[in-house]
């Protein structure tokens, strides 16, 4: 064996797993779209968010302590008495913020380049499953510090159930392991945000990854560049995932840690937004906040529900809201997959879409009142009427022609 | 569309609080600097003799510029019942991040006199609060400015602590040592608040710059591989 | 210049920066874990949980055994009498290391009675075996016919002296530690710090 060690190990290696095949099939040898742009970064960033939220919640669980008792001091006590303990935390808290902001701005690339259409229709299936499991992460992640916040919000959603008829009251019960919200309500809570729920994440993660890949990624044009291939089978139009991809991900990276890490460490309550000042306070059962809302990720949703006077009704709007996403690859009947050749009904509906999801957002965040009530009942729905026409808008609308190669 | 985001999120985040949501009194910018430690171990002192009587700072029990300033656990008002008016004075030790640092600033100049009330005294943003008139004996006492025109004076359409209090006579310290003093206490309950925040800003400064290089490397290294592949 | 010489050099370009662009990185991820790692340092409260401590031995009657609790250790202080100190030089050649010539004890301590003071015996009542606690056994022929007192460990047999120093032929292999301390006044003693400095960990 004429080889350097290094290539001895790596060939001891690859001689029992298939290191080289993964190489090949998924690195150097999975080819995508040249033309990838500003909004293909954020699957990258998506990811890293991820092992972030996982390493630096491995270190805190070592030292938080999920009882009633203890919880909020055993955050002080991060926060204060554990070296770099303050650090860790806030990249938590961070990052669970960030976490949101980029896969929002992942969906909204699946929006506009039509990456739920067919053959990724299951790839956004299982993009969704996760976005609901971040959801449910996020919530049982922010009880944990047992502030002011999180006792009245999760009392606030674990009483949702409570609307469901007859099973509603004891599901509720169920669901808290008490009468109220309490520690054992806690406990639970920890057990799910720290193994249950990233378990499944992973496991999610994972099946989005292979989803991907077998069908392989979409692109800004909406076209498919296995439909031309080279004499070497690959796509005409495709470069090597490695080292093209990763290196400019890599850059990406980089601006995303600036931008992370100027929130870190500079403004992370973000005026209130990412760290609420209420939760400050440890829980008083007997004393409700003023004003109770969700992080700011849950808003959209948080407004829909109060849009609608009615407590059964609210909450299936809520659902509908979230449910009417998963169909989302059926409600698309256009010609084209991308914005780009979509007609002009597409790209006023994606324009009100979004003012009206960012809209709900706010008033979200807000206190209640005659005015932001029926501008979030306009806002509502606005957000309906772009999935329940989009069947309609699409199929008849004039499209343009598509190219037959890639655009920059 | 990206100008849509941008703006819809810079009108989030200017939403900041800048008013004492129960009155309405336009929040009194509290100049602290978070790096002088000198003034926060002036704050620390005062808050051990004057505040400790009453407010515990529980949170602060291992903190060595605390201990030195006489800010210690035995000697805070821990599990004491029976307080007069039967309301607790609230741990002090977050209160910085309840509130913020504008507000306790703002509160600390808005007691005046209220002979209506068993301490004496009321407070413009916390109506029949029941906490005494600590302040006084270096503000001096306020009274509530009775002709309301002749102290007017809008910022924003909201008014000041100052445009409806009056100082009727001066306390042991001047208003700019007034001002000083309270800013010196606001300090020492940012720093209780989160004590690691200059380390903090500090550590910004080198991660971002060396992510800066770090981005100039790989943006570099990028456009090398991706000449190979460029028309 | 030659296609093949752009080449090269374009090659030795590349090279570079892939070099330049992995060693800053490496040295970003090294920075990077200087937070985790410090955090499992032990915290600030749990560095004031064991903090050196102030013991009175005023009550501590001749023969007595006085146990305290410090670090998760007991700290033992035994009021030696004199024929308990005079059972000490009998035992020389009975002993793995008489003179205390490895390190389990402070260099005041390095003495017969391993003390700063022969009355007082402050060690930490932990067996160098495996860690058991060990028996205080001072009366005279307690342990065996010819014992003359000392420590007895019940989990595996191993013995020491009135000086905590061990027998042979036992499991154990170093005398008990003797932990840094100091006489604040002929009735209080610091366990955990002395005139150098305070205990490691």
């Amino acid at each position: 064996m004429h080889s350097t060690n290094k290539q001895g190990l790596f060939n001891w290696l690859a001689a029992r797993f298939p290191v080289r095949e993964f190489s090949e099939r998924h690195l150097t040898g999975y080819y995508a779209p040249r033309n990838f742009n500003f909004w293909y970064y954020f699957g990258s960033f998506s990811l890293l968010v991820l092992v972030n939220q996982i390493v630096t919640g491995i270190w805190l669980a070592m030292e938080y302590t999920p009882t009633a008792e203890s919880a909020f001091a055993s955050v002080q006590h991060i926060m204060r008495d554990v070296h770099y303990g303050w650090l860790l935390r806030l990249m938590h808290t961070t990052g669970a913020s960030a976490f949101f902001i980029v896969v929002y701005l992942h969906m909204y690339r699946a929006l506009i380049y039509g990456s739920y259409r067919k053959p990724r229709e299951l790839l956004w299936l299982i993009g969704m499953l996760i976005y609901i499991t971040l959801l449910l992460e996020a919530f049982t992640g922010y009880v944990l510090p047992w502030g002011q916040m999180s006792y009245w919000g999760a009392t606030v959603i674990t009483s949702f159930a409570s609307a469901i008829p007859y099973v509603g009251k004891y599901l509720v019960v169920w669901l808290r392991g008490d009468f109220t919200v309490s520690g054992v309500t806690l406990h639970r809570f920890f057990s799910l945000h720290v193994i249950a729920v990233p378990l499944v994440l992973c496991a999610l993660v994972f099946l989005h990854l292979v989803a991907l890949h077998y069908v392989g990624s979409n692109n800004p044009d909406g076209i498919e560049i296995k439909e031309h291939k080279n004499s070497s089978g690959h796509p005409i139009d495709g470069i090597p995932f490695h080292p093209y991809y990763t290196l400019k991900d890599l850059v990406g990276v980089m601006v995303f840690l600036i931008i992370f890490s100027l929130i870190l460490f500079y403004t992370p309550k973000m005026g209130g937004l990412f760290l609420e000042s209420e939760n400050y306070l440890p829980v008083n059962a007997l004393q409700t906040p003023e004003h109770i809302a969700p992080v700011w990720y849950m808003t959209p949703f948080y407004a829909i529900l109060r849009a609608v006077p009615n407590k059964f009704l609210g909450l299936v709007a809520m659902a509908a809201a979230i449910a009417l996403m998963f169909v989302l690859p059926w409600l698309d009947r256009s010609k084209v997959k991308s914005i780009r050749y979509k007609g002009v009904w597409s790209k006023a509906a994606i324009v009100l879409f979004i003012i009206c999801f960012v809209g709900l957002g706010y008033l979200g965040i807000q206190p209640v009142s005659t005015l932001r009530s029926f501008m979030a009942q306009v806002f509502s729905i606005g957000y309906f009427l772009f999935y329940l026409t989009m069947p309609f808008y699409t199929r008849y609308e004039k499209t343009k022609p598509l190219p037959e190669r890639l655009t920059k | 569309m990206m100008k849509y985001f941008l703006l819809l999120i810079a009108l989030i985040c200017s939403s900041v609080n800048c008013l004492a949501e129960e009155t309405q009194i336009a929040l009194d910018h509290a100049p602290i600097q978070v790096n002088d430690i000198a003034s926060i171990k002036r704050g620390a002192k005062f808050f051990a003799t004057t505040c400790m009587a009453c407010h515990t700072l529980i949170y602060m029990r291992y903190n060595s510029l605390a201990e030195e300033a006489g800010v210690t656990y035995d000697r805070m008002p821990i599990n004491v019942k029976n307080w007069p008016l039967n309301v607790t004075p609230p741990d002090l030790s977050l209160e910085a991040d309840v509130r913020g640092v504008d507000w306790i600033y703002t509160y600390l100049h808005s007691f005046y006199a209220d002979p209506s009330r068993p301490t004496g005294v009321n407070n413009l943003l916390v109506p029949n609060t029941a906490m005494p008139g600590i302040v006084a004996a270096l503000q001096g006492q306020q009274v509530f400015a009775t002709d309301m025109r002749a102290s007017r004076r809008y910022f924003g359409g909201h008014l000041q602590w100052y445009d409806e209090l009056i100082l009727q006579s001066q306390g042991a310290l001047s208003p700019q040592q007034f001002d000083a003093s309270m800013t010196d206490v606001v300090n020492f309950l940012y720093y209780s608040a989160e004590p690691y925040r200059a380390e903090q800003n500090r550590l910004g400064y080198w991660v971002i710059g060396f992510l800066l290089i770090l981005w100039a490397m790989m943006y570099y290294l990028k456009k090398n591989y991706w000449k190979d592949i460029e028309k | 210049m030659t296609t093949k010489d752009k080449e090269e050099i374009d090659a030795a370009r590349r090279c570079f920066l892939r070099r330049a662009t992995t060693t800053v990185g490496g040295i970003g991820l090294a920075a990077t874990s200087v937070p985790f790692i410090s955090y499992w340092l032990p915290s600030v409260d749990t560095e004031a949980a064991a903090a050196p401590i102030k013991i009175d031995i005023s009550a501590v009657q001749p023969r007595q055994q006085y146990t305290v609790s410090w670090r998760g250790q007991p700290i033992w202080i035994i009021h030696r009498t004199q024929d308990m100190l005079a059972t000490l030089p009998q035992l020389t050649n009975q002993l793995r290391d008489p003179d205390s010539l490895e390190d389990q004890q402070p260099v005041y301590a390095k003495n017969i009675n391993r003390s700063i003071k022969p009355e007082f015996f402050i060690a930490i009542g932990v067996c160098t075996h495996l860690g058991c606690i060990p028996n205080y056994r001072p009366e005279i022929g307690g342990v065996s016919p010819d014992w003359l007192g000392g420590f007895y460990c019940p989990c595996h047999g191993s013995r020491y002296d009135l000086s905590g120093r061990v027998y042979k032929g036992v499991p154990a292999p170093l005398n008990l530690k003797i932990p840094r301390h100091m006489y604040l006044s002929d009735t209080e003693i610091m366990v955990g710090q002395d005139q150098e400095g305070v205990e490691g960990a």
